[in-house]
Formats: structure tokens, C-alpha cells, sequence
């Protein structure tokens, strides 16, 4: 079969046999692949650094017949998260960006908005600032993949919540008001809302140089990751590490 | 027979052919290779543990290199596993003691700080019994973030936080290097 070519996000990798990585893809040109990089413990010849998560890189790999796992030749890479310092945070983020990709986009699936959303959102990353870029990917994400409900009306009595409070519950999938709040139910303030609001107007550049700390837009990422975590059916493992950080 | 196969089987990279092959093997030995065999899967469990100091497998605690009064005690090499050890020694050039992390940061496999042996490290270091502390983790995302992490912690007045030097393998040609290993090398050259 011909060798493919395109551009990928690489999301993950898996140890396979005595000396073969197992290599979670997220291609532009057919969506996420998986496939076999032989030998990628032993020597670093053909993928050197590009195998290590959320490296941008220009993947060739062919596809086997009757085999679902790809035989990835070579990868060159475009740019990679070890070109600035790896903080705790960042590390935390990045991994947090690639199990969203890998648990939210289904195999050989074109997706190029989020393709092109993850592109956008990794040269954010590169600060140490993670809030900012982490709460831009979440609630982009949440939306190009359809889970997220209308934010300025009540899902119970469809009432309007603007300028009003909101709130939202582990259960229930949209924002109540004050009348059809559920017990345990948390709120989101109206200065989130409209921040969701502008960050689906405005590309992420506009939102650098702004200071943000943990607590900024802290209920939308419960929110958000309250939503995609019923979605997918399972507990995402870096939500519970994000949420550990400090500041 | 088919309880060594299936045991067998438990092992790492070893599918249900090679675990057959391997029954088949252990069936044919004499008695004496057999009983060898058995003798030290059962001593590895039973005489082996982790040293109180750095962390390192050992029948003796503490290891050999943290009771050596010929070693540097006042240099620690901080590694992920133990298996890094070896590297290390084969060098034949490192005189000083090691810690050993037992993994490193991984957020997506749920491995943060608290997992790693990082506070027994902190402890050290805050005894005050050390001068340098080298950061000798993978180059990789992990292994950054761990040594990045580490130096946050570590830091104190007085203690040196050194991290192991990245860049061209000896022996290899620039024309073939990818262009991370090329930065980290540019970015950590030396004077001359």
C-alpha cells in the first residue's frame, strides 16, 4: 500500500512488545489513527523526539490490509511542547488536551475545526499560564463535538438567564435558574457566561497578555468537564490533576 | 503444565507461544536448572527491597552505594528506576550516591508528585548533607516535568540543581539529528 502523508498531533503512546511504541495519532487528512512505530524504544533514528505528546508533526504511515493498526515509517517533526521549559502545569495541561483528543474524537474521523483548534491552542500552552488556553479548548471542544447546551436559557422552563444566576448540577445537562435548581446544584457566574460568550467570537490570540489565575472561569470548567465526563461515560484522569494545582 | 503457561503468560511481552515455548523449555532442563530457576523468582521476592536511603533494589539496607565510604555522599543523582543505575556506573565516571523516583510525572496515566518518592528526597536534601543535587530523568515530557518539578522543590541556599546535558549522540552525524535533540544541544553548549 502507498505511504500516506500528513500533517498530526501526536496524542499518546503505549509500550508494544520488547521494543515498539504503540502511537495514538490525530491526523489531519483522516482524524485519529493508530498505529505501530517499530522499534521507537530502541533507536531514536526515525522518530527521534516526535513521538512524545502533542508534538505537531508531518506523519507518514501506510495502512496494512486486514489490519486496523498502521506501520508509522516517519515522522518529521513541526513543533514540539520540549521547545519551552516543561513545567508542572504545562505538563498537566498538555496531557489534559490530549486525553480530551483521545477520548472525545472517534477513529478515522476528519475533524479538521478541531484539527485546527488544537493547532491554535498549543502555542498558548507554551506560557505557564494554563487557565486561559485550557478553558478555550474545553468549551470549543465541548461545542464542535455537540454536547454543549444553550448557555443564556434554563433547560427546565427555558426562561432567559441573562443578567440572572445560573447554575448547573453533575446530572443535568444544561444551566437551570434559580426556580428549577437542583439540589447540590453549583452556580456559574454571569461573568463566566459572557466570557464563553467572547470566547466563541474571538480567536485565542485576543485573550493573551490578559492575566488569569486558577479562579478565573474556574465554574465553566466544572461545567465543561462535568459534560464531556457524562458524555464519554468515564472520569477524565487529568481533570482530577488540573484541579490539584495550586494557582 | 498449563499453570506455568498461564503464569508464564503474566510476564511482560510474553503472548501465549512464547509462554508455551518457555514451559516446554523449563519441562526439558534438568532438575538442578529448574530448581535454580524457581530459587530465585522465590529469593527476588523474599530478600529483595528498596533501600531506606535512595530508594534503589537491594538485599542489603542500606545499598552499596549509599553505605560506600569510598562514594561522594554529597552528590545525588536523582533517576526514575532503578534500571538507570546501571547506565549511570557503566560510565565508570560518576563517584557520587543516587536517589531513586520510582517513575515520573505522568498526568495521563494519573501519575503526579505524591506517587513519585519525592518527599524521602526532600528530606534528604533538607538534612542539609548535600551539595548538588543532579536532575538525571528521561528527556522527554515526563522526565521534564519531573526535573522541573523537582527544582522547584529542592530549591534552597547553598544547594547546587544541576540537570544532565541533552544533544548529539557520539558517534552520530549532525545531518541526521531531529531538530529537538539540535536545539537542546545548541541551547546547552559549552565554552571551549
Amino acid at each position: 500500500m502507498a505511504l500516506k502523508e500528513s500533517e498530526a498531533i501526536v496524542l499518546r503512546t503505549y509500550p508494544l512488545r520488547e521494543a515498539d511504541l504503540l502511537v495514538t495519532l490525530f491526523t489531519r487528512a483522516e482524524g485519529k489513527v493508530r498505529g505501530v512505530a517499530r522499534s521507537a524504544k530502541k533507536s531514536k533514528r526515525r522518530f527521534g523526539g516526535a513521538l512524545e505528546p502533542l508534538t505537531y508533526v508531518r506523519a507518514h504511515y501506510e495502512d496494512r490490509e486486514r489490519q486496523e493498526l498502521a506501520r508509522l515509517d516517519s515522522f518529521e517533526v513541526l513543533e514540539s511542547p520540549l521547545a519551552a521549559e516543561m513545567s508542572y502545569p504545562r505538563a498537566v495541561a498538555l496531557g489534559h488536551v490530549a486525553e480530551l483528543l483521545d477520548e472525545l474524537l472517534p477513529d478515522r474521523e476528519v475533524n479538521d475545526a478541531v484539527f485546527r483548534l488544537a493547532l491554535s491552542v498549543l502555542p498558548a500552552l507554551r506560557d505557564t499560564d494554563v487557565w486561559m488556553p485550557i478553558t478555550y479548548f474545553e468549551l470549543w471542544m465541548t461545542r464542535l463535538m455537540g454536547y454543549l447546551p444553550e448557555l443564556s436559557e434554563c433547560i427546565m422552563c427555558g426562561g432567559g438567564l441573562n443578567g440572572s444566576r445560573a447554575y448547573f448540577h453533575v446530572l443535568v445537562d444544561g444551566l437551570m435558574c434559580k426556580d428549577d435548581k437542583r439540589l447540590a446544584s453549583s452556580e456559574m457566574s454571569a461573568s463566566s457566561r459572557s466570557m464563553a460568550a467572547q470566547m466563541f467570537r474571538s480567536p485565542i490570540e485576543s485573550f493573551a497578555g490578559q492575566a488569569w489565575t486558577k479562579a478565573n472561569g474556574a465554574d465553566l470548567r466544572k461545567f465543561l468537564t462535568q459534560t464531556l465526563q457524562r458524555h464519554i461515560e468515564k472520569k477524565l484522569v487529568t481533570a482530577g490533576m488540573l484541579e490539584k494545582i495550586s494557582s | 503444565m498449563a499453570r506455568l503457561i498461564e503464569e508464564l503468560k503474566k510476564l511482560p511481552g510474553i503472548g501465549s507461544k512464547s509462554a508455551q515455548r518457555l514451559a516446554f523449555h523449563i519441562l526439558r532442563s534438568s532438575d538442578d536448572d529448574a530448581e535454580a530457576l524457581a530459587g530465585a523468582v522465590r529469593d527476588v521476592k523474599a530478600k529483595l527491597r528498596l533501600c531506606s536511603v535512595c530508594n534503589n533494589i537491594t538485599d542489603v539496607d542500606p545499598c552499596v552505594y549509599c553505605s560506600s565510604a569510598t562514594r561522594n555522599q554529597r552528590l545525588v543523582c536523582v533517576v526514575e528506576e532503578p534500571t538507570n543505575i546501571a547506565a549511570i556506573e557503566k560510565t565508570k565516571h560518576f563517584n557520587g550516591v543516587y536517589h531513586v523516583l520510582h517513575g515520573s510525572i505522568s498526568p495521563l496515566n494519573g501519575v503526579g508528585p505524591e506517587q513519585l518518592r519525592i518527599s524521602s528526597l526532600v528530606r534528604r536534601v533538607e538534612n542539609g548533607n548535600i551539595d548538588e543535587v543532579i536532575l538525571a530523568t528521561n528527556p522527554t515530557v515526563e522526565g521534564e516535568a519531573t526535573a522541573t518539578y523537582l527544582s522547584g522543590q529542592l530549591r534552597r541556599t547553598g544547594l547546587k540543581i544541576t540537570r544532565i546535558a541533552m544533544g548529539i549522540p557520539v558517534g552520530s552525524d549532525i545531518e541526521y539529528t531531529d531538530e529537538i535533540t539540535m536545539l537542546k544541544a545548541m541551547e546547552g553548549r559549552r565554552e571551549l
